[in-house]
Formats: C-alpha cells, structure tokens, sequence
C-alpha cells in the first residue's frame, strides 16, 4: 500500500484477526516493532511502511484456519484498502501575496487551504486538547472497582457510537464515527487501560496516561494519516473520561459571541461541533495536513479553514480583526485600508463569477441546432444532490441505494430510508429523482444477508434475482420510496433485469406495498413511473414486451458492455476486448434505443460512458433522451454541449459504426475534436471601460478577475504571475499612454484580447514615462492550438503603432464597439460596424 | 538608403511587431526604402534574402536576444540596439545612421 499499512486497512486487518481464537504477532522487520495483529492501535503503531518486510507469526488452537484467512486477507483483500477518504480536495497553495496586496506592503501568513472560501473575524484561541490531569485523585485503592469503571465507560462509549451511527446519513460522517468505533473497541487501548488499573491507578489517572501513551506513539509516526488520528484518540479519551467522571466535569470547547476566527493547535471533532455555527466564520490550524477529522468537518460545513499556519497562536493576538483567504492559501493578520479595498472588489469578484457561472448551468443543456439533451446527476446521498442541482442537474437519473445497505450489522429500517429519500424528493423540489432499488450480490458483504460467496459473482446471484428471497427487505424499501414519493417526483428503477417474468415480479411487489400502504393511508404518487436498468444483453430483444410493461430504460453501460463483449472489466489481460466506444457496441446502443423510442418510451444512460467528454457527439448519435453523470461534471458538459451540433453527432456517429474497430472510432473522434470551435479572441467581457483600478497591480488583477469572470481561467494567481513576468524585462508600456501586458501560458482555456480602459491614468514606467490609460492585453494559450491567432496578435501589436487607431480605441464608447472594430481591423469574425476608420 | 532591419524580443508576442511597424514608418518618414524581418512566436517572417543583404547599405538589429542566423550578416554593417529603443526614440537611429 502507498500510504503504509494505515488506519483502514489495519482494522481490516484487525478484523479478521479477531475472528480467531490464536493470537496474532506481527513484526515489521525494518524497525523491529512488534503489535499484536488484533489491534487497530498496535498495527499503526508498528508503522508498516511502503515496503516494508513484515513477519506474521499465529499460534493458538485454531491457528491452521486462521492462517489461512490471514494469507487469503492479505493476498486478496489488502491490495483493495488503498481508497483515499473522499473529500481531500487538491490544495491549491500559493507562496507569495497577491501583487496588490504586496505592492502596499500587506503582510501574509501562508497555511494550505483545507476548505475553501474567505472568512473575517476576531481571533480567539483554543488550547490544545489536553486530558484534564487534576480530575480525581490519581490513585486508587480498590484495583477491581475502578476496571469495572473503566469497563462501564468503554461499553457506554462504544454505544453511544453505535446509536449515532443509526442515525447518521452523511458519509462522511459514517466513517469518522466507524474510524471511532474501531478505536474505543481495540484491544490494545483496554489491555494498556487495565494495566494502569491493576497498578493502582484510579480509572481516569488511566484514561489520561494510555491516552499520552497512544497519542505521542501516533505523533511520532511517519505517516500524516496516522499522527492526524492522535486527535481521534483525544477524542476517544475525552469520552472516556465523560463516562467516568460524569458529563459536567468538562466546559465548553468556548464560547464565540461575535464573527471569529478560531485558531488551534489542532481541533477534534467534537470540539469543532460544540463551537457555535453562527459565529465561527474561519478555522486556522498549526498542525497540517487534509486527512484529519476536523478538516472533513470544516469542508462538509462548509467553513474556510487553513492548516500548517506555524506558529499560529504565538503570532495572532486574541481579538484582533483578521482574513483568512482560503482560496489563495494565506491569513492577512492586520487589516488596512488597501485590504479592505482589495477584499470588497474580491467580494464583487466572486459574486459575478457566481452569477454568470449560475447564468450558464440554469439553462438546459441544448445543441446550436436546437437539440435538448437531459443532464441527471448520479448520486449515493441526499447531500450529493445539493451539489448536483448547484451545477444544474435537471434530475438525478441514478441515485444508488446499496450504500444504505452496506457496512451495517442489521438492515436499515424503513424509517431510516425514508428519512432519506424524503430529503432527497425535497432536494430534488419537483425535479424527477430515480432511485434504484438495492443491487447487492455475492461481490458485496451484507452480514444481514448471508449471501454465499461465488465463482463468479457477475453472473451469478445478484440484483433483482435474489428479490424473491429478500421480499421483506424489499417491501421495506418500496415503501419507503412510495411514501417519499408523495413529496416529490420519485421514481424506481430495478438493476440487473434479464427477463420479462423479473419485472413482472418486481412490479408485484410495487403492487403490494401499494395496497399496504393504501390500507394504512399513507399518502404516495400512486402513478409512480417505474423502470429497469438495461445491463443485460438480453434484455435488448425483448424490448417490445419490456415496453409495454415499464415506463422508462436506463443504460448502465459499465455491465452491459462486459457483458456484451464477455470480457471483465477489471482484467487487464482482456482490457483490449472492451470498449464502450467499440462499431459492434455502438450499434447494438443505438438499436436498443430506437426500439425503445419507437414504443414512445424514455431512455437513459447513467454509466461511466455517459461521464467522458470524448463521448458526446456519440451520445447523440445513440439518441439519448438522457444522461447520468457525477455532479462535479455537469457544468463542463453543458457547456460542450451548446457548442456542439446534434447534425454533425449523428453524422460522426455514422461514420464511427462503420469503422472496423475501437481505434478506428478514437481517430475519427479526436479529427472531430479538433475541427471544434474555441473560444473567440475578442469577447465584450474582456473588455472593461471606465475602471476605477488606481495602480499598475490593480489594473492587471481587474483584467485577471474578467478572465475568471468569464471562465477563460481557473488558477488567476498563475496568469497574473506570467504578466507580471513579462513586466520584469521591461515595462509593456509604449506610450502615448498605451500598454500592452502579455503573456503566454497554459493558466488560460482561450487565445485571448482583453481591452482596459481608465477613468484616471496611472503609472506603468512606459518609454516616455508618461502614465497609461488605455490597456490592450494579449495572452496566448500555451500550449499553441491554432497558429493563426498568433497572427493577430502581431498585426494588432502593428495597429497599435498607428496614432488613427489608438485614437479610435480613446474614443469608442461601448465594449460592443470596441470589439466590433477591433474585430473589423483584424480581420476576425463578427467585424461588420460602420463608422470605422 | 537602403535598409534592412531585425526585431525580436523574448516573447515575441508583442513587442517585436510593434518595432517593426515603428521602424517602417519612421524610415519612410526620413526617405530611405527599409525592409524588417521579425523573428516572434511565429518564426522568423518577411525574410531577408540574400539579395537583400548584399544590396543593404545599413542593417538595424533593435533585438532583445540572439539575433537568428546572424552569420548571413557577415560583411554587412550593423548597428545593434535594444528593441525598446526603436519604440522609445527611432528617429535617434536613423539621425546615427545618417551621420
């Protein structure tokens, strides 16, 4: 594993070496550290990394078995642990100010943005976590009475996790609360807790040392996963603590009563949860790194936080006013005119950006030549479908339901998916939300289940097929979704679908939990659209009598392809076999949706062809009246779409079923892709007349803004160095108060001319060192795509030489003019105004 | 007089252009025939000939960096100066040429 044998994979590990009566030594060979195998806790601590050797020594009565599985484990099951936590966006971080802020001498404290956003508060200060050493007395005389208390406390917190876990629906959350669980039930926590017992201590002289004990172990490991978990263990340790000493002995994390910036060594969960919502506007952290807990919490919240800001608490002064810009990575811990300055314009930067990014994903997803193509969003979560409808979903076309599922002792209840499903019908607000009921098979481990493992899971027992068997938990969950569906627009889609006899029996299942709800009256949409997924090859030629029996389709090309081309996908050696984009599988699509189409029915596809790019012109070529797709995507694909042309799909798509094989389709895609429009080089949004920028800094970071504003950058800090790079050789100010910044860079998505235009001059140590009041900017996307702008690029730096045409540019009243002439002079499109000179 | 000249700056996106239009303009201006090559991010463009070169009587090299093949300028007479001098004061050139 990359990252060392850390905390997941090691309560896997742990896990199975529980299941056995031996005991299980473990030995990492490069440092010679020693753990028992059936401690989370231990395994960490033995710091097992990439390539490290390790001994596995068992013994005990049924040490052959366990052996066995340990090998099985290892072989099978470790090489799988290695999936990161979700949520770990990448950190943007850069190491010098903005110029602005630097040209007026603003100082910056940097720390690697967690969480993004801009927040401004007073400083407050929370000390460190520390085990409250003077709660009782250290010793204790009664050995036995203060192991039961211990005993009592560890059962009690272990509970009290188990009861959140019901009803905790977020996932992230789900897995703070399990990495929790895993700690306050390891061995080696209770074997060091009774240890300090027996040797008198009283039970919370113990807490506080085994916590020490564990927390500087964590500490000094190499990996950041791991000293990151010395919080949860405080955490663990705290609670412990509550149980002994009862819940009053600890005050409030503190108390915010104003707009704050709470600065920490570090913050536990709990911590960050007991701080009031209301006032808490920014976090700083010493401690670095992206994995920890509070730094989950702090995105999910959605609160800026910055980490590995040293020395933190010895240079902010509680109470003073501070920014922490977690966008840029830096906290500014003084304010100043010039800060104020700059935040208010980067405050109505981010606000036109919102509006015209909003502007563009509200709109539906339509062709130039008028084609409409549905964007659902996939989803496993209610709070996923926050993010999908921000980026404009018009639906969500697969919202999984195996994850209620999985990783649960016992079934969920049909209150607990109903709370669930309400929320996402009420997310959704009117907007259609197909949920799919559980595809669980003999692949994926549901204890409450007792499916058997298979040979081969794929073809085996999975999906609709093992309904009949669970038809109570499937009662459960059709209720679950009919109630909800009463507050929104539900509707349910059956996975793995190969016969007529299946559907039939799964809409007898829709009819009876119907008619249970009925005789209860419990309010649903009685005419709830009802579908299937379309995996199976199957499922294709007898699509005349699905349709008479359902209402909608959904492709899920992932198993449908394996399937048609018998080939796993997770198989390297047949990797070559498979293809989405294969003639014979593009065909077979567009077939089973004219079949479809033909009986007046809607089909979908919400697999991972549905989410490349690369796949749109034949996306319409298939004729989708929809696709699924993850909800970070969307944007970018609505966006491709209105440049597309649904013509020139259908006809590549022609072209592609002709071709003798897969690469054949990719070459024709990548010419097609090639022949696509880019952005124009002159756009009335770069042009900018009147500003009231008041240095050389200013002007440059207003036209950077624009390009943001108008989705020509996503990283504003690297086009605002590569001007001011060019600015270092020598000054672009040519005179006769003109100014010609450039650049070339790959921070841009489009060859570019941006116009500026001053209300006061200002200084830019141009060649006749008088000050600039006209601004033209050129930049030049790097890598070069189409040689000919560079053209006019040279013949508008001509232009410039011409007193005519400066003149002209002085006067022009409107940015429409301006790029209308503009246009006109360099013979780009869209020139065709009078009254030029 | 005839003239040929060279610009080139080191992004050549911008300013090696605007020299060469400054340097056509001003030459005309004081009655001598000039030709400019600009070596930019496109490659060297309107190219000096070797007819051009033996029949020159001066060449202008208003350049930033290493002028490109400058071995076909051997027995040619040059005078170098930087490219913001030719947007800044061109007519100061031609005056030294002149002289």
């Amino acid at each position: 594993l990359s990252s060392g044998l850390h905390a997941r994979p090691a309560s896997q590990l742990a896990e199975v070496a529980n299941q056995f009566a031996s005991e299980c030594a473990l030995t990492n060979l490069r440092n010679g550290l020693m753990a028992n195998g059936k401690s989370v806790l231990g395994i960490i601590s033995a710091d097992i990394r990439h390539g490290d050797r390790c001994t596995v020594h068992v013994s005990g009565p049924d040490e052959h078995s366990a052996r066995g599985a340990l090998r099985r484990f290892v072989e099978e099951a470790l090489p799988q642990c290695d999936v990161p936590l979700a949520g770990s966006s990448s950190a943007i971080r850069s190491s010098t100010p903005p110029r602005c802020l630097q040209a007026a001498g603003v100082d910056c404290i940097f720390g690697a943005p967690i969480s993004r956003g801009i927040a401004q508060g007073k400083v407050v200060i929370v000390g460190r976590m520390a085990l409250p050493t003077h709660v009782g007395t250290p010793v204790a005389t009664d050995p036995q009475r203060e192991l039961e208390r211990i005993k009592g406390a560890l059962t009690a917190v272990r509970q009290r996790i188990v009861e959140k876990l019901k009803y905790s629906i977020n996932s992230n959350g789900v897995a703070i609360l399990q990495a929790d669980l895993a700690m306050a039930s390891d061995v080696s926590l209770a074997e060091k807790l009774t240890e300090h017992v027996l040797s008198g201590k009283s039970a919370g002289q113990a807490v506080v040392e085994t916590g020490e004990f564990f927390i500087d172990l964590l500490r000094h490991s190499e990996s950041e996963y791991i000293r990151e978990r010395s919080a949860d263990i405080e955490e663990i340790c705290l609670q412990l603590l509550d149980e002994v000493y009862g819940r009053d002995t600890r005050k409030p994390t503190c108390e915010l009563c104003e707009p704050s910036v709470v600065v920490a060594e570090t913050l536990a969960p709990q911590q960050l949860l007991e701080l009031d919502r209301r006032w808490l506007k920014g976090i700083v952290l010493e401690y670095s790194g992206s994995t920890s807990h509070a730094a989950i919490l702090a995105r999910s919240l959605g609160i800026p936080a910055l980490v590995g800001v040293q020395n933190a608490r010895l240079v902010l002064t509680p109470g003073d006013e501070v920014i922490v810009d977690a966008n840029r990575g830096f906290l500014i811990p003084r304010s100043s005119p010039a800060v104020q300055r700059y935040y208010e314009r980067e405050r109505r930067t981010l606000d036109r950006r919102k509006e015209a990014w909003s502007r563009q994903i509200e709109e539906p997803a339509v062709t130039s030549d008028g084609k409409r193509l549905e964007v659902g969003a996939n989803a496993s979560s209610p709070g996923e479908l926050t993010l999908a409808f921000e980026n404009g979903a018009d639906g969500v076309g697969l919202f999984r339901t195996e994850m209620i599922f999985l990783g649960l002792a016992d079934a969920p209840s049909e209150e607990k998916q109903f709370a669930i499903y309400a929320e996402a019908a009420r997310t959704a607000n009117g907007r259609p939300v197909i949920i799919r009921t559980f595809d669980i098979g003999g692949d994926k481990e549901v204890p409450y289940l007792n499916l058997p493992a298979e040979d081969n899971p794929f073809l085996g027992y999975r999906g609709a097929r093992v309904y009949a068997q669970y038809q109570q938990l499937l009662q459960s969950q059709l209720r679950a979704i009919l109630r909800a569906s009463a507050l929104g627009q539900l509707q349910i889609m059956a996975p793995m679908i190969s016969s007529l006899e299946e559907v039939l029996q799964f809409k007898a299942a829709i009819s009876q939990a119907k008619q249970d709800l009925t005789r209860k009256g419990t309010a649903f949409r009685p005419d709830i659209k009802i579908g299937i997924m379309v995996e199976v090859p199957s499922v294709a030629f007898i699509l005349g009598q699905m349709c008479a029996e359902v209402d909608f389709f959904s492709i899920g090309t992932n198993d449908l392809s394996q399937y048609f081309f018998a080939a796993d996908r997770g198989n390297p050696k047949v990797a070559e076999l498979f293809s989405v984009r294969h003639p014979g599988f593009l065909r077979f699509l567009k077939q089973l949706v004219a079949e479809i189409h033909q009986a007046g029915k809607w089909v979908g596809m919400c697999g991972e062809m549905a989410a490349d790019l690369r796949h749109l012109p034949l996306i319409f070529g298939i004729g989708l009246d929809e696709i699924s797709l993850p909800a970070a995507e969307i944007p970018e694909f609505k966006k491709q779409i209105a440049k597309l042309r649904a013509a020139d799909c259908e006809d590549t798509f022609d072209r592609a079923i002709e071709c003798r094989n897969t690469k054949e389709v990719d070459d024709l895609l990548n010419r097609k892709q090639r022949l696509q429009a880019p952005a124009p080089v002159l756009s009335e949004e770069l042009v900018l007349l009147g500003s009231t920028s008041q240095t050389k800094e200013e002007v440059i970071h207003e036209i950077v803004d624009a390009f943001y504003i108008a989705g020509r950058t996503e990283d504003r800090h690297a086009l605002e160095e590569a001007l001011w790079a060019r600015e270092a050789v020598y000054s672009t100010g040519l005179g006769y108060g003109f100014a010609t910044p450039h650049c070339k860079t790959a921070a841009i998505t489009a060859d570019s001319i941006a116009v500026l235009r001053l209300n006061q001059p200002v200084e830019w140590n141009s060649v006749d060192r008088e000050p600039v009041c006209m601004i033209v900017l050129i930049a030049l996307r790097d890598p070069e795509t189409e040689s000919r702008h560079m053209q006019v690029f040279s013949t508008l730096a001509r232009k410039l030489m011409n007193d005519e045409f400066r003149e002209h540019l002085l006067k022009v009243g409107t940015a429409s003019e301006v790029t209308t002439f503009l246009a006109r002079q360099l013979g780009l499109p869209g020139g065709r105004a009078e009254g030029d000179p | 007089m005839k003239i040929i000249a060279v610009t080139a700056c080191p992004t050549g996106i911008a300013h090696t252009y605007m020299a060469a239009a400054r340097l056509e303009t001003t030459a005309r201006n004081f009655g001598h025939e000039i030709k400019v090559e600009t070596q930019g991010a496109m490659g060297i463009e309107n190219k000096l000939t070797e007819d051009d070169i033996r029949q020159a009587h001066i060449a202008i090299f208003a350049v930033d960096i290493e002028v490109e093949d400058r071995d076909r300028f051997n027995g040619v007479k040059v005078i170098q100066v930087p490219l913001q001098e030719a947007l800044k004061n061109p007519e100061n050139i031609f005056a030294k040429i002149q002289r």
